[in-house]
């Protein structure tokens, strides 16, 4: 005889820890889909983090290469000091409302002018990885740019314990960036927006209709000051910073290629590593604001580039059974 | 120490492997972020699949469970459920597993016309890109998780297929193919008249409001793919295993994914398997509602303690496989 089991368990109705879908809820308490099941719920809100680990590799960028990755319109580079440090980062989030994950991102220093003059500083994000799926999709709501990939966040060893590093990125079998050394703990000047309550950050968020007849851009902000609900004066990275240490360039192993799947490492020209920060901090992330928006409508006729049942290199890479 | 390298070649594009650099096109053929280097692209349209592995469970359910977990103004029409697994082998979104839920059920869009279509009240996938692909314009339901499934054996006579999120276990099932026929199949199966539907729910970055939507995928061919259904079956690929011929299987609810404390199987009645080809189009939007948020309506979205974390935030650290 075989053996069929079913064991309908509703943890909502066992613990508080667990919402209820948003099915027996409120409309007005969903916010993704599915209503039966969502990748993500209520009980991530309010977004906070706790005891993250941060390195931020500062690498130089010319403006060239800098002007192509921030979309204008809407945006500006920020050309004031130490405009051409970019931030290339990881994280190890160990307490977040979305779970443990681990995080890959670059940051760039931009200006946004709204039509009645108030200019928005903030770093942009043209590139972001993450291993978890809830975190991308939460993310992507408010506009940040997040694919998944494989990453490896490493600090560890020496007299104190995290005296050596080891980050490494890779997608769809190709490596995309890998970094090793030891911290040295020699000064590091860091991006100009690091600490600056005044800069927040922007993403881009690309909403397409279900026929794939536009797309809307939006340019979201999210300030670095909390609104007063959250109860949480200066800045919402909160730094812990008896576990900061630096590595300077000549600290730093690098490696960075561009694949086939995933172009940074072609389109970040980057002319040099000047160091390695790296941090513990809380972090609270509020919802953000919407600065600017524009659509762009396709014909009927609109095709894309592919062509029907003909699979090409970047339809072509290993199977995976997902994580 | 210090050792540091960039590759920023890009030769794939030279060769026509590639679509050109996102920064490189005009905004209309950017159809999801990041701007910069999207984690779906226009290279996915259209989107086809050739000699993808269907391998469908036929189960019974609660009639008043389904109707517990489906949305207005979506009307379910039996206790019969599709609860399948697929191995994709070529895709415009490249290689890769899949889970779902289809329910057959009916939308009265408020013109007098009633659509008919299997409803997808949970879906599962292996990579990061066919998940935001189904899940931002079309309202796919989809997560990632860890699949397998797979037909060994002499003749392939055996098949097997698990599937797990954050350490649970959300289901496995296996056995032994008799072909012998099902007692019933899914309303839907075969049909033109029956489409696919989704509830897609677009949250403003600033949560001010949700847009929910009824998307419906046609079963026809779109034009100038020839007539008949999009799901293009290979009849000499099918094989059936009823009810009893399914040695083992094991279904739960988790903290994380409700299905199984949800929807628990009544009844097993079979197992039907195919080789397909396939082709999504753009999807038809046919009903919506915009539900608004005010500040006094912010409290029951903030579920969680700032800070404080919980059993849904407490799971083994995500390790995307695909790297």
């Amino acid at each position: 005889m075989p053996s069929h089991l079913n064991v309908p368990t509703k943890y909502w109705e066992l613990t508080k820890e667990v919402p209820p879908p948003p099915i027996e809820r409120d409309i007005k308490s969903w916010i993704i889909a599915n209503p039966s099941d969502p990748l993500w719920d209520i009980d991530v809100l309010p977004l906070t983090y706790t005891d993250s680990r941060w390195s931020a590799f500062v690498v130089r960028v010319d403006e060239g290469t800098r002007q192509r990755l921030c979309p204008n319109p809407p945006l500006e580079v920020w050309d004031g000091e130490n405009a051409d440090l970019v931030e290339f980062w990881y994280v190890d989030h160990k307490n977040t409302m979305l779970g443990p994950y681990l995080e890959f991102g670059v940051t760039i220093s931009a200006t946004y002018k709204d039509p009645r003059g108030n200019v928005y500083k903030a770093g942009y994000y043209p590139y972001m990885y993450l291993t978890g799926d809830a975190p991308v999709d939460a993310g992507r709501v408010l506009g940040f740019p997040k694919k998944m990939s494989y990453i490896r966040c490493t600090v560890h060893g020496g007299e104190k314990g995290t005296d050596f590093f080891g980050f490494a990125m890779s997608r769809n079998g190709y490596l995309m960036h890998s970094a090793t050394g030891q911290f040295d703990d020699k000064q590091v000047t860091p991006p100009h927006f690091y600490g600056k309550v005044d800069w927040g950050k922007f993403n881009m968020k690309v909403i397409t209709r279900p026929d794939v007849s536009s797309s809307e851009w939006q340019l979201t902000y999210l300030p670095s000051e909390l609104p007063a609900i959250f109860n949480v004066k200066g800045h919402r990275f909160q730094i812990k910073p008896e576990h900061t240490r630096t590595a300077s360039g000549d600290a730093i192993n690098w490696f960075m290629q561009a694949t086939p799947f995933d172009n940074m490492g072609a389109e970040l020209k980057v002319q040099e590593v000047t160091g390695l920060i790296s941090f513990v901090f809380d972090l609270i992330i509020p919802p953000a604001n919407v600065l600017w928006t524009e659509t762009y409508e396709r014909p009927a006729s609109y095709r894309g580039y592919a062509t029907p049942y003909k699979y090409g290199l970047r339809q072509q890479f290993p199977i995976s059974q997902g994580s | 120490m210090g050792l540091q390298a960039n590759e920023y070649s890009y030769p794939w594009l030279a060769e026509g492997e590639v679509p050109p650099l996102p920064r490189d096109r005009d905004r209309i053929h950017i159809i999801s972020q990041g701007v910069a280097d999207p984690v779906f692209d226009y290279d996915i349209i259209p989107l086809t699949y050739t000699e993808s592995r269907w391998m469908a469970y036929v189960v019974r359910a609660d009639i008043s469970s389904m109707k517990a977990v489906v949305p207005e103004p979506i009307e379910v029409q039996d206790d019969v459920i599709e609860f399948w697994y697929v191995i994709h082998r070529n895709t415009m979104l490249g290689p890769y597993m899949e889970m779902g839920v289809t329910f057959s059920a009916t939308v009265d869009s408020g013109d007098g016309q009633i659509y008919k279509a299997g409803y997808y009240p949970y879906m599962y996938l292996s990579n990061d890109s066919p998940i935001f692909a189904g899940k931002e314009p079309f309202g796919f339901p989809k997560k990632a998780a860890y699949i397998a499934g797979f037909e060994h054996g002499t003749n392939n006579n055996y098949f097997n297929h698990l599937m797990e999120r954050r350490g649970y276990i959300l289901h496995t099932a296996n056995g032994r193919y008799s072909d012998k026929p099902l007692s019933t199949r899914p309303t839907f199966y075969g049909k033109t008249d029956w489409g696919r539907m989704n509830y897609r729910i677009t949250t403003r970055p600033d949560v001010s409001n949700s847009i929910h939507e009824v998307t419906y995928l046609p079963s026809d061919l779109p034009p100038g793919f020839g007539t008949g259904h999009r799901f293009q079956l290979n009849p000499e690929s099918i094989r059936t295993a009823t009810g009893g011929d399914i040695r083992s299987w094991y279904m739960s609810g988790t903290p994380f994914d409700f299905m199984g404390g949800q929807i628990p199987a009544t009844e097993v009645v079979g197992l039907i398997s195919f080789t397909f080809n396939l082709i999504i189009p753009p999807a038809l939007t046919i009903w919506s509602k915009t539900v608004e948020r005010g500040d006094d309506d912010l409290g029951q979205i903030l579920y969680s303690t700032p800070f404080k974390y919980t059993m849904r935030h407490r799971f083994l650290l995500p390790q995307y496989s695909q790297g």
